[in-house]
């Protein structure tokens, strides 16, 4: 089954109609999740235009951790090919990287491009995990935890700190790296570790070559990222409800909508998996799942539809965490019978005959 | 549809036409001049008809102008959009990028630097750029691959494989590079570059890579030259790698990216690096007088607020110390990467004023305008929709005079500016604008009016004020349809990508694979630009190699 109306089967043409008529009638909608390929996301910006509605992806938090510094300070950053390919010095920060395979592909190589090329690669710690399994030299956090200890180091760093202290040895040696590289997680080290973790590498590019290189979240934030800022000219979280976008990181974030009362209608897009929002099914609401997913039943939402999973049962331009790029990956069995990107148009489309019905 | 155009002034200077006369249209092409009864009339009695502008330098999509617009989210202004498309007003967008130049009479536009990595995404952003025709050029002289060929002097077939391999798997129009080797340099601890300074690790030289690049772009007949960006771009002395870098061309086809930026000679022999810089278009102008191989396009300097978008990371980390707002992006890429930096553009100040001479000087004394394309880079130089003024400053000697009054004096000083009395006519402006970008791009049947041209044509009130005039199009046809009325978009639709049309060769193509798969841990696949990808269909149009 694909598609649901208030619990019972249905056809998609009488979801999309019930899905229209939801939406339609709401005042303030927020168009959430976001967590699927790019053409579904695209159709989702359009959709949301048209209704007046506000966007919020589910990557909003990891996002909006590096999208503040970057607006404030910039960044100086490098890619995971290029992290395994030249880093000679790797400072691993917090515990979240350490669950990644960057982990493993740095730790299981060394470099090969660049002047660093053959030299035997260093893996510092900050504050992470006495990992066993990777060799590496640990520096633990401090009490103020990570944001703080990273300051402490730019402080060692800088000369504004001295002494005998394990960070001024950690300084050093970062000083020391011919192609280093910091890999964290923005969403573990919040915005302030951010913004003094790109201090920190800038003040290390004064003397040698040092770069940053940040997590991606797992719900295709970084895709969207780049899609939002083309069609929108700014970051995901955006309201049209002026009939231009507007850019709120506070404003738009959907579950503070919703908790206030602002929002009386939400449509969530998750063709790839993502948690299941809390609010999902306290106001009207369409959710557009998976194929197999948990949420793909009747119970979910209002209007419920099953489409493709991109990877799986739909092709789609995907955030390739590997490379750090968008890639189109084919449907890799037989392709479900609705796109998420096909769905989403096709609300439009019956929201526009609505629209002209009514004038 | 049969459509005659009649009473305005045509000025097409591949056909030696500027007079009032009639320009015929059927499907979408140019036609001669029909005995039928014309489906549609337009009547362009006080107007200018010209071919629809063609842009060949404008940073419109890819990773670094996305960065760029998280980094200044305040750069463009949004305002309301009661009708039309959805994203067209909203400041910055692709909506809004195609919709400005389609205002002023333009409709086609190349985004210059496409990084083979990073192409999936720079063409799904370029397809969602309404009403133009669009490109982009496909960036290599930094990746460790071909470097490593030119290393193992394989020769000029394996390069020649490697360039037609990238072309082909990112769909560029052309190819370019970006200091060629000034990336890989700046990975590896240098902060200056030149045309014969050895590059770390590989033992090349931006000379060599790009002289097989040159070769590489004639073998395979790639219609537009290999477009350059040279050594040294905004530092006193870029003349020099201006210069030399046109000498190291050795006759080959060479187009240069935003020469303005290479017009600085150095004040002070005596102190190169601290005496500041003169204007040296004298200069560049007698070397392309010289060297009619070359081409180039301008870089032109527009006062206010910008930010610099460039792969050639090693002078956007240098360029960091400028940052205005104080914030900056660099991002050591899987081949250049990219450098995002925001500029203030003075119009009192000293180095600004004199940017800004050094590129109209640049224009005024091209003796071929079809040689010397106008752009601004942008948003380098400044924004894409400054064309209007500028041509205006071209135009028009007294409105030149009076800008200058209000600038700093080291216009005088140190430029020619102030005693060039040249006005541009519009022939030469169509020159600047449409025939002389078409034929950079070797799109033969753009940028004019003759029989057969695509029926892409700008029609503008005959204003004195050009800037008033050039910026809203009284009327623009795209493939024959009407796109813009008054300088409203009236009309939305999608252009199409060009894209060369080149084959690759299957043992790069398994070569390549092998590469790829070990150090990206996936293949060519992963790289590729697949129409499925699209929300649309048909969304690339093929181009051509020369025969």
């Amino acid at each position: 089954m694909a598609a649901w109306v208030k619990g019972g089967a249905t056809d998609a043409d009488a979801a999309v109609e019930a899905a229209a008529t939801l939406l339609a009638s709401a005042h303030n909608a927020v168009v959430a999740g976001l967590c699927a390929e790019l053409s579904a996301v695209r159709a989702a910006y359009h959709l949301a235009d048209a209704l007046g509605a506000s966007v919020d992806p589910v990557a909003g938090p990891s996002l909006y951790a590096e999208l503040g510094p970057l607006s404030r300070t910039g960044a100086m950053t490098t890619t995971p090919a290029e992290a395994i390919g030249r880093a000679d010095a790797v400072l691993i920060v917090g515990n979240a990287p350490w669950d990644r395979p960057i982990v493993g592909d740095i730790a299981g190589s060394q470099a090969t491009r660049g002047r660093a090329a053959g030299s035997e690669r260093v893996i510092l710690s900050l504050g992470g995990p006495r990992n066993g399994a990777t060799r590496h030299v640990a520096y633990p956090v401090e009490a103020g935890g990570l944001a703080v200890s990273i300051a402490h180091l730019r402080a060692f760093l800088k000369g504004n700190l001295a002494g005998e202290a394990a960070y001024a040895d950690l300084a050093k040696r970062l000083s020391s790296a011919q192609y280093g590289v910091v890999l964290y997680d923005p969403a573990e080290i919040g915005e302030l570790g951010v913004e003094m973790l790109t201090g920190l590498i800038k003040d290390l590019n004064e003397a040698t070559r040092f770069f940053g290189l940040s997590l991606a979240d797992p719900f295709q934030g970084r895709a969207l990222l780049q899609l939002a800022a083309w069609t929108t000219g700014q970051a995901p979280r955006v309201g049209f409800g002026r009939h231009l976008p507007e850019h709120d990181p506070w404003r738009f974030d959907s579950a503070r909508q919703i908790a206030a009362g602002e929002a009386d209608a939400a449509l969530w897009l998750a063709s790839l998996p993502a948690p299941r929002p809390d609010w999902l099914g306290t106001l009207p609401s369409v959710a557009i799942v998976g194929v197999g997913s948990p949420d793909a039943s009747g119970d979910v939402a209002d209007v419920v539809f099953a489409v493709g999973v991109p990877g799986e049962s739909a092709g789609g331009s995907l955030w390739d965490e590997r490379r750090a790029a968008i890639a189109y990956v084919p449907a890799s069995g037989q392709t479900a019978e609705l796109s998420a990107a096909g769905i989403l148009t096709a609300i439009q489309e019956r929201l526009t005959q609505k629209k002209a019905a009514a004038c | 549809m049969l459509i005659r155009i009649h009473g305005g002034r045509v000025v097409d200077p591949t056909a030696g036409r500027d007079a009032v006369g009639e320009v015929w249209i059927e499907d979408g092409r140019v036609v001669g001049a029909s005995d039928r009864a014309p489906d549609r009339t337009i009547d362009a009695t006080g107007c200018v008809v010209m071919a629809g502008g063609v842009e060949v330098h404008s940073h419109i999509a890819g990773g670094n102008v996305v960065m760029s617009r998280l980094l200044l989210p305040d750069l463009y202004v949004s305002e309301a959009a009661p009708e039309g498309h959805p994203f067209a007003h909203a400041g910055g967008s692709a909506a809004w990028i195609g919709a400005n130049y389609a205002r002023m009479g333009y409709t086609l536009a190349v985004e210059p630097a496409m990084p083979p990595a990073n192409a999936l995404a720079t063409q799904l952003e370029l397809a969602d750029i309404p009403l133009l025709d669009r490109g982009a050029l496909t960036v290599l002289g930094n990746d460790d691959h071909l470097l490593q060929l030119l290393r193992a002097r394989e020769g000029k077939a394996a390069v020649r494989d490697l360039v037609a391999l990238s072309v082909a798997t990112s769909r560029g129009l052309g190819v370019k590079c970006i200091n060629a080797g000034g990336a890989s340099a700046f990975k590896d601890g240098m902060l200056k570059l030149s045309l014969d300074d050895e590059i770390p690790v590989y033992g090349l030289s931006t000379r060599k890579i790009m002289g097989a690049l040159l070769d590489a772009v004639e073998e395979i007949g790639v219609p537009h030259p290999l477009h350059v960006h040279c050594n040294n771009l905004g530092i006193p002395g870029a003349d020099e790698s201006f210069v030399a870098t046109l000498e190291a061309a050795e006759g080959r086809r060479i187009h240069f990216a935003h020469a303005q930026f290479y017009g600085y000679g150095v004040a002070d022999p005596e102190n190169p690096l601290t005496g500041g810089f003169r204007s040296a278009a004298e200069r560049i102008t007698e070397a392309m007088e010289a060297h009619p191989n070359a081409t180039y396009d301008v870089g032109q300097v527009a006062f206010g607020q910008t930010v610099t978008i460039s792969l050639d990371i090693l002078r956007q980390f240098a360029g960091r110390k400028g940052a205005n707002p104080k914030k900056w992006i660099v991002n050591a890429g899987d081949a250049e990467g990219g450098g995002v930096v925001p500029f203030l553009y003075k119009p009192r100040g000293p180095v600004s004023s004199l940017q800004w001479a050094i590129g109209l000087e640049l224009m005024l004394l091209a003796k071929e305008p079809e040689r010397t394309i106008l752009t601004t880079d942008h948003p380098n130089g400044g924004p894409f929709t400054d064309y209007p003024h500028i041509i205006h400053l071209l135009m028009d000697k007294e409105k030149r005079d009076r800008e200058i009054a209000g600038l700093h004096k080291v216009i005088g000083e140190r430029s020619g500016l102030c005693a060039i009395e040249r006005e541009y006519s519009f022939s030469e402006i169509a020159q600047l604008t449409r025939s002389g970008p078409a034929k950079l791009l070797g799109l033969a049947d753009r940028g004019h009016l003759r029989e057969g041209a695509r029926a892409d044509v700008a029609i503008y009130r005959d204003d004195k004020n050009r800037t008033a005039m050039f910026a809203r199009a009284k009327l623009v046809l795209k493939d024959g349809e009407t796109i813009v009325e008054d300088g409203e978009v009236v009309a939305w639709r999608s252009g199409r990508t060009l894209e060369l049309a080149v084959e690759s060769d299957k043992a790069m193509v398994a070569r390549s694979e092998t590469y790829l798969q070990d150090r990206f841990g996936t293949g060519l696949k992963s790289f590729s630009v697949p129409d499925e990808a699209f929300p649309k269909p048909d969304v690339f149009a093929e181009v051509a190699c020369r025969s």
